[in-house]
């Protein structure tokens, strides 16, 4: 027989034969390289990022691999940002916003799950789904500063920061998406609203 | 009266991201202390840690480092989008130049076990090779020598077949490293290759029924086709060699 040697995470032939589709074993902690720092670092995030904004782990998994392959080919602009954890989400966010905006067509629909779905779930969870589904009413701009600001939490000013946007601005898209938030919110789910006013 | 729901945002002092880069190591000297200080009293920050902690479990389970490496490198060694075209540091250039240098995709197709069938292609079916090592992944090079202790990871890509089955050939034999459903991209392991030898070859077997390991190895042991006489398959044969032993 031919003879080789499974790598740690790998898969050796007798788990082959048992039918594949089995989950890889974890990978123990193993040799540094920038590649490896980086995963350590960050890749729990965007790929948290990516689950949320794809609700697929396979889509998200590839979504993750795209990020991280960007960020190696923005080397110097990657290690030159002062937080590359707020460089790295914005990066994944505006990739998933892309992929959801090439895909989405029943975003209405998916609010007025999201909607019914909150006398279910805990106001935290529903929060989350609900805004999801209200970037679908958005433009990109309002939806990429609508995740950095209501999932994030960033201060209008780190946006600013983070975007290269004037605050001015920010606040602008972000009562934008808050306007069309409510439209589409007032539509989809005629009992539910957001707060009055737009005190950002 | 329309019942309200918040979308959320920033708090007069908390912000997820900030507990995100604390825990990532971005904050530092009086920053990171107000931050420390907040975060050990701050419920709703506490709460956004365990949410990053969750985060942690889920890659384990959902994106091994072995599968992400593998996943980064088969991206890179793609022409990078002109948008995204930058100046690249030194060592990173180095190490793209050897991925993008001609890969080891294999593109020899044969027919499958039946004769009197057509022969049918699902397109965009190939195997590629990568190296893994520190630091990430590269292609191996078409008639690359694998080196000594060399960390190989397949990479699939299946076309629109269902099952995918994976085996090494070499003159110590035959040795089936995958079976299974035909997913696009790497397979979850690397291995070494440590038969015997200076050539070898890796044979992907791709078809929509479930593939038998061991019916595979004893065909291949025997000089056959992979497939059985009946199936509709689609062959990839990657030829792998070596420096002989000194």
């Amino acid at each position: 027989m031919a003879r080789f040697a499974v790598i740690a995470g790998g898969r050796a032939a007798d788990e082959a034969r048992r039918g594949g589709g089995a989950e890889p074993a974890r990978l123990p902690a193993r040799e540094g390289g920038l590649l490896a720092d980086l995963y350590a670092r960050h890749a729990a995030a965007v790929l948290g990022r990516c689950r949320y904004l794809l609700k697929s782990d396979e889509a998200a998994r590839d979504a993750t691999q795209e990020v991280f392959a960007r960020a190696l080919r923005s080397l110097p602009e990657f290690q030159g940002t002062a937080s590359p954890a707020t460089w790295l989400m914005r990066i994944a966010t505006h990739h998933c916003l892309n992929e959801l905006r090439a895909a989405r067509a029943g975003w209405r629909e998916e609010l007025r799950r999201a909607g019914e779905a909150r006398s279910h779930a805990g106001v935290e969870a529903d929060k989350r789904e609900l805004l999801r589904a209200l970037l679908g009413a958005a433009q990109p701009e309002e939806q990429e500063m609508a995740v950095l600001y209501f999932v994030d939490e960033m201060t209008q000013a780190e946006i600013a920061e983070a975007t290269g946007r004037s605050l001015p601005t920010v606040r602008k898209r972000l009562r934008g998406f808050l306007a069309a938030a409510r439209g589409a919110l007032a539509e989809a789910c005629p009992g539910l609203s957001l707060p009055e006013g737009d005190d950002l | 009266m329309t019942p309200t729901v918040s979308l959320g945002g920033p708090g007069l002092a908390c912000s997820a991201m900030r507990v995100r880069r604390l825990l990532a190591g971005e904050l530092s000297g009086p920053e990171r202390a107000r931050a420390e200080e907040h975060l050990a009293a701050c419920t709703r920050c506490q709460a956004a840690r365990a949410d990053i902690e969750e985060e942690g479990r889920a890659l384990a389970r959902v994106l091994p480092f072995e599968a992400f490496a593998a996943g980064v490198a088969e991206r890179m060694a793609r022409p990078a989008p002109r948008r995204l075209g930058r100046v690249l540091a030194p060592a990173l250039a180095a190490c793209l130049a050897l991925a993008a240098a001609v890969p080891l995709v294999s593109r020899v197709l044969e027919r499958g076990g039946a004769d009197r069938e057509p022969f049918r292609t699902k397109g965009g079916v190939s195997l590629e090779v990568f190296v893994q090592q520190p630091g990430g992944a590269r292609a191996l090079g078409a008639g690359e020598p694998v080196a000594p202790g060399a960390r190989l990871r397949p990479v699939l890509h299946p076309g629109a077949w269902r099952q995918a089955a994976l085996a090494l050939v070499d003159a110590d034999g035959v040795a089936v490293l995958y079976a299974g459903p035909a997913r696009p991209g790497p397979l979850p392991g690397a291995f070494e290759w440590t038969g015997g030898g200076t050539a070898g070859t890796l044979v992907l077997l791709l078809a929509d029924e479930p593939l038998d390991p061991d019916a595979l190895r004893a065909r291949l042991e025997r000089g056959g086709p992979p497939a059985p006489p009946a199936m509709r398959a689609e062959v990839v044969r990657v030829p792998l060699g070596r420096a002989a032993a000194p």
